[in-house]
């Protein structure tokens, strides 16, 4: 495992007076798989939009940090230069593009070429315009597609399993594994299922709850089996809750 | 679309000097005045002499499409032109007509008075491209005549406004004649007025008209569509604003006049902002505002 590559301290976060993350502390390093569980409305979405830099929330309290730097302030797009990327829960439609278009100018921006590579994995949906009538397992392709584009450092899947069948699911995580996890990227995966986790085995797992990382354990099947039995009012009252 | 080679262009003006004229076998090509000193016929469709401008009379159906061209080039010329196309019976045709200012800053005036008649059984594609600089004044205004069973594909885009553009078109579609109007129009500091009218005169005759304008920074666009159906036709009309900037501003006034019981004619308009969604999710891809920015329209204006 290599050194600190995202690290997030005490971060807050407040959209129309409603608190929604309340003092994230988060640290994923070089190569490290790591898992973000939560129930609905946990904070999870907001917290990775946060992460990219998504002007609509604003942070009143915490620091992010990427490598040596901090991005507290930085733009989304100054964050995917240093190496971050972000695949969406429910991409936007972009009507009028198609979706070729927008690799290649990906492409071009990163000097990338995955586009090319990762053609036979659905070509049709090159001609198509940017998420528009775009099934739930084409959105989350496209999005793959996108993140192979922009060679990131660090990968942050937000809700990868929802809305892919078994098949396209295990693709997917093959995916994951020989183009990002193989070549040292970090992923965090947002998952509200952990069908993912099967495939991918984090090396660390979170759990959120009401806008705060409350437990973190590195036996993701501990975490599921703990889930399914219980749900995550267990989580609430564990002894062992992190800070 | 470029004029690739000037030598096999139509018609070319620069500022208010005739560099070029490329007849073809069965299309005469002529400034207009001469064409009005020439033909007896033309004088009946002109009323007064033109100052300047073009005058292409289609006789025989050619494969290549033709091509005028008349730009500005120098420091506040006003050009005053007035236009004739007529396509005779039967033909099928492809025009590409060229508006310009060379340069960014000439304070340019380009008013144009156009007259093109298609006659009965014609098809025509008619692509009306505008760049201009953001000093300049324009002004054109062009009526068709659409005799029996034509058919007209009229695209008019102007992505490079203006300061001020005043954009003025009729349609007159006799019984079976159809038209495609397609308005592709972007706005960047300028003040905008646009007022397109098709009126349907023959039974069975019909268009579809679009719309697509984009109101960028410090902008003004007015727009008036109107169908007037005084026959058993059928029309529609589809007017799309998207608003880029908060200090743009966009009217769309769609009209439908009924004046026939059978005639069926329909408008939709809409008016819209960038989606800050689909803003933020293209810098997510590395993209500036400005690069998402242009992608959104573009698409906009393509779809």
């Amino acid at each position: 495992m290599g050194k600190i590559l995202l690290k997030i301290e005490k971060l807050k976060v407040r959209v129309n007076e409603k608190d929604i993350l309340n003092g994230v502390n988060l640290r994923i390093k070089g190569g490290e798989i790591q898992a973000l569980l939560g129930p609905n409305a946990s904070g999870k979405s907001t917290l990775v939009q946060v992460i990219l830099g998504n002007p609509k929330y604003k942070i009143f309290e915490g620091k992010i940090f990427f490598g040596e730097k901090e991005i507290t302030k930085f733009s989304p797009e100054k964050r995917v230069k240093l190496g971050m990327a972000l695949a969406w829960q429910n991409p936007p439609q972009i009507k009028g593009v198609k979706f070729s278009e927008l690799l290649e100018k990906i492409s071009i921006l990163k000097g990338s070429t995955s586009k090319y590579r990762f053609r036979e994995v659905e070509p049709q949906l090159l001609e198509r315009e940017v998420n528009v009538g775009f099934s739930g397992g084409e959105k989350k392709i496209a999005e793959l597609l996108q993140i192979l584009s922009l060679n990131p450092k660090l990968v942050i899947f937000d809700e990868i399993d929802s809305g892919l069948d078994i098949k396209r699911l295990a693709m997917v995580a093959k995916i994951i594994k020989k183009e990002l996890v193989d070549k040292g990227v970090s992923v965090l995966l947002i998952t509200h299922l952990g069908q993912i986790l099967q495939f991918l085995k984090p090396n660390l797992t979170n759990i959120m709850v009401n806008g705060k990382i409350i437990c973190k354990e590195s036996d993701f099947r501990k975490v599921l089996r703990t889930i399914k039995k219980y749900g995550y009012e267990k989580c609430k009252k564990c002894k062992f809750l992190a800070g | 679309m470029v004029m690739k080679n000037v030598k096999n262009v139509n018609f070319w003006q620069v500022n208010h000097k005739i560099k070029n004229i490329f007849e073809r076998r069965g299309v005469k090509v002529l400034p207009s005045p001469k064409a009005w000193e020439k033909f007896n016929w033309v004088r009946k469709i002109l009323k007064e002499k033109p100052k300047e401008g073009y005058f292409i009379w289609v006789k025989k159906t050619i494969n290549l499409p033709l091509e005028a061209c008349v730009s500005i080039a120098s420091l506040k010329i006003s050009q005053n032109l007035t236009n004739l196309l007529v396509i005779e019976k039967g033909i099928k045709a492809k025009v590409n007509a060229v508006c310009n200012a060379t340069k960014n800053n000439l304070y340019a005036t380009h008013k144009a008075k156009g007259k093109l008649i298609l006659k009965e059984g014609v098809f025509l594609e008619y692509n009306h491209i505008h760049k201009w600089g953001e000093k300049d004044f324009v002004s054109p205004d062009y009526e068709f005549v659409l005799e029996k069973n034509s058919r007209l594909i009229y695209n008019y885009q102007n992505l490079f406004p203006p300061e001020n553009l005043e954009l003025k078109t009729a349609i007159h579609s006799e019984k079976n004649a159809s038209s495609n109007l397609n308005f592709v129009i972007n706005s960047l500091n300028s003040k905008i007025k646009i007022k397109d009218t098709v009126f349907l005169e023959g039974k069975n005759s019909q268009t579809v008209v679009r719309l697509k304008l984009v109101g960028r920074k410090n902008s003004q666009i007015e727009a008036m569509s109107q169908i007037f159906a005084e026959a058993p036709g059928k029309g529609h009309l589809d007017c799309q604003g998207l608003l880029v900037d908060k200090t743009a501003k966009i009217s769309l006034i769609p009209q439908l006049v009924c004046q026939n019981k059978e005639a069926q004619i329909t408008h939709e308009a809409s008016i819209g902002k960038i989606s800050e969604e689909a803003l933020t999710y293209l810098r997510m891809r590395g993209l500036t505002e400005k690069e998402a920015i242009d992608l959104i329209v573009a698409g906009f204006l393509e779809k």
